[in-house]
């Protein structure tokens, strides 16, 4: 001890600088490698799964007011339904003759043209658990995750429609990005006269966008949007949005069209997961967020 | 020849007895115990879960109670718990992984580093040195994120450090209350 001149009187580890650097630069690693490709979703799945208990007890409190909410106006709800559903029974009676006699003529179409019917789709009711505190991406968790069978690029509806895409998974959550997000990119058609296009999250908040338009295209505001089916991960047929405004820029030859998705994510809470068949997505690619898995 | 040192050291020892006696120091403080600042921070970290951060400049609690476990007690609280404690709520706000963890150490290392010269202080002059390491840690890290997202997230960030800086006072008071209240026994009974 006394010929090295000093004595040791405290635990000392490596200097502040060195475990600053140390961490910052694992940190920048961490951001960029977060950034570009997809390896750290094992990491964060642990993480997220170590987290659940916590989030899931911090947000009891709140999950039982609402469930007490709930029950209480139970009775209220139940009669002013009633009268609602009754109305529209009467409504919807001469509609579903209607439909009936539709469909029966529709499958005898489709079996002269040999097309296949298409197939109800399995599905599997979901909850939002939290919407995280995000100011570059619109997301919303999801209660339930692999474990019930979610993966990502599957289609999150609500009864107006689309309300976005699952874009990652853990065992007992999953994050969707909402339409409205910047990187969801949807095939959609127009309900009036069939035109494909694809509609992309917009720059303004809450709205989708049609772009690369060209000029002439036969689209006009207050035209509904719906998915095409090509890309095959969403349905065909499901609502999208509803056109608010065409804006036809001359100059470029291009037009765009804004229009308001038809669902409602920020009014509700339950949604439904379509389990479609995502397996031909190829592996590494963010599941469906861009064009080029989606597009036509 | 083997008493020289020894003699020495004696002698050493008493010159160094009688400086300390010499010299009347401040009273001295208690470290808070590591219940309290374990269980303060994991009781942050919870609350830091709940939706009210959806609020764009809500403050940053465990940015703070972080930071000021770092300034007052930097041997138990340091960089490598502001990083672990930065990729939870990485993880829980489902942005890219690193981003608050770096805020976080850079905060705690401006807060470990200036600890020597704040402990002294009292809570505002403490609150007015941590401002500025507040804002640049936040703003390198959200630099860093909006280089790779390709994308500005706007200024509220200035105003929710703002808030958090504010709030320091207040930690303060709250954090060190019961050490305080056992400083004030110590000195009632000399």
């Amino acid at each position: 001890m006394r010929e090295h001149g000093t004595i040791k009187l405290f635990k000392r580890g490596p200097t502040a600088e060195f475990r600053l650097f140390v961490l910052v630069v694992l940190s920048l690693t961490l951001l960029v490698v977060d950034a570009r490709w997809r390896v750290l979703d094992p990491a964060r799945q642990v993480i997220a799964v170590a987290m659940y208990p916590f989030q899931r007890l911090v947000l009891a409190p709140r999950d039982i007011i609402a469930r007490f909410d709930s029950w209480s106006d139970a009775a209220t709800l139940a009669r002013t339904e009633k009268e609602a559903l009754q109305r529209q029974r009467i409504e919807l009676a001469q509609l579903a003759t209607h439909a009936a006699q539709l469909s029966s003529e529709n499958q005898q179409l489709r079996r002269l043209l040999h097309v296949a019917d298409t197939v109800s789709q399995p599905s599997v009711a979901v909850e939002v658990l939290y919407e995280p505190p995000n100011a570059f991406s619109h997301h919303l968790i999801l209660n339930k995750g692999s474990s019930s069978g979610i993966r990502p690029g599957m289609p999150v509806i609500d009864e107006g429609g689309v309300v976005g895409q699952v874009v990652r998974v853990t065992p007992f959550t999953s994050e969707a990005a909402l339409l409205t997000d910047d990187k969801v990119s949807i095939p959609v058609q127009v309900l009036r006269n069939g035109l494909r296009l694809i509609a992309f999250g917009g720059d303004v908040t809450g709205k989708v966008e049609v772009r690369y338009l060209t000029a002439d295209a036969d689209i006009k505001p207050g035209d509904t949007l719906i998915t095409s089916g090509i890309g095959g991960l969403f349905p065909a047929g499901l609502l999208v949005a509803r056109v608010d405004r065409v804006e036809r820029d001359p100059g470029s030859g291009f037009a765009l069209a804004v229009a308001t998705p038809l669902s409602h994510p920020e009014r509700y809470r339950h949604f439904l997961v379509l389990k479609v068949d995502v397996s031909k997505q190829q592996p590494g690619q963010e599941a469906g967020s861009d064009g080029s898995t989606t597009g036509q | 020849m083997v008493q020289q040192p020894a003699n020495k050291a004696g002698s050493g020892r008493s010159a160094l007895s009688f400086l300390l006696s010499s010299l009347d120091q401040t009273e001295l403080k208690r470290p808070s115990s590591p219940w309290l600042i374990w269980s303060s921070m994991i009781v942050i970290w919870l609350l830091s879960l709940l939706p009210w951060r959806l609020w764009p400049p809500a403050p940053d609690l465990l940015l703070l109670v972080i930071a000021f476990w770092c300034l007052n007690e930097p041997h138990r609280v340091g960089m490598f718990t502001a990083f672990v404690f930065g990729l939870l709520m990485d993880v829980h706000d489902a942005g890219l992984l690193g981003a608050h963890a770096l805020a976080y150490t850079l905060v705690a290392y401006g807060a470990v580093t200036l600890t020597r010269r704040l402990q002294r202080f009292n809570p505002v002059v403490q609150a007015l040195h941590m401002l500025p390491v507040f804002l640049l840690s936040e703003a390198v890290a959200r630099l860093m994120h909006s280089w790779l997202v390709g994308e500005w997230a706007g200024w509220m960030w200035v105003w929710s450090m703002l808030i958090t800086v504010a709030l320091w006072p207040l930690a303060d008071i709250l954090l060190l209350a019961s050490q305080r209240r056992l400083d004030a026994v110590d000195s009632g009974q000399k």
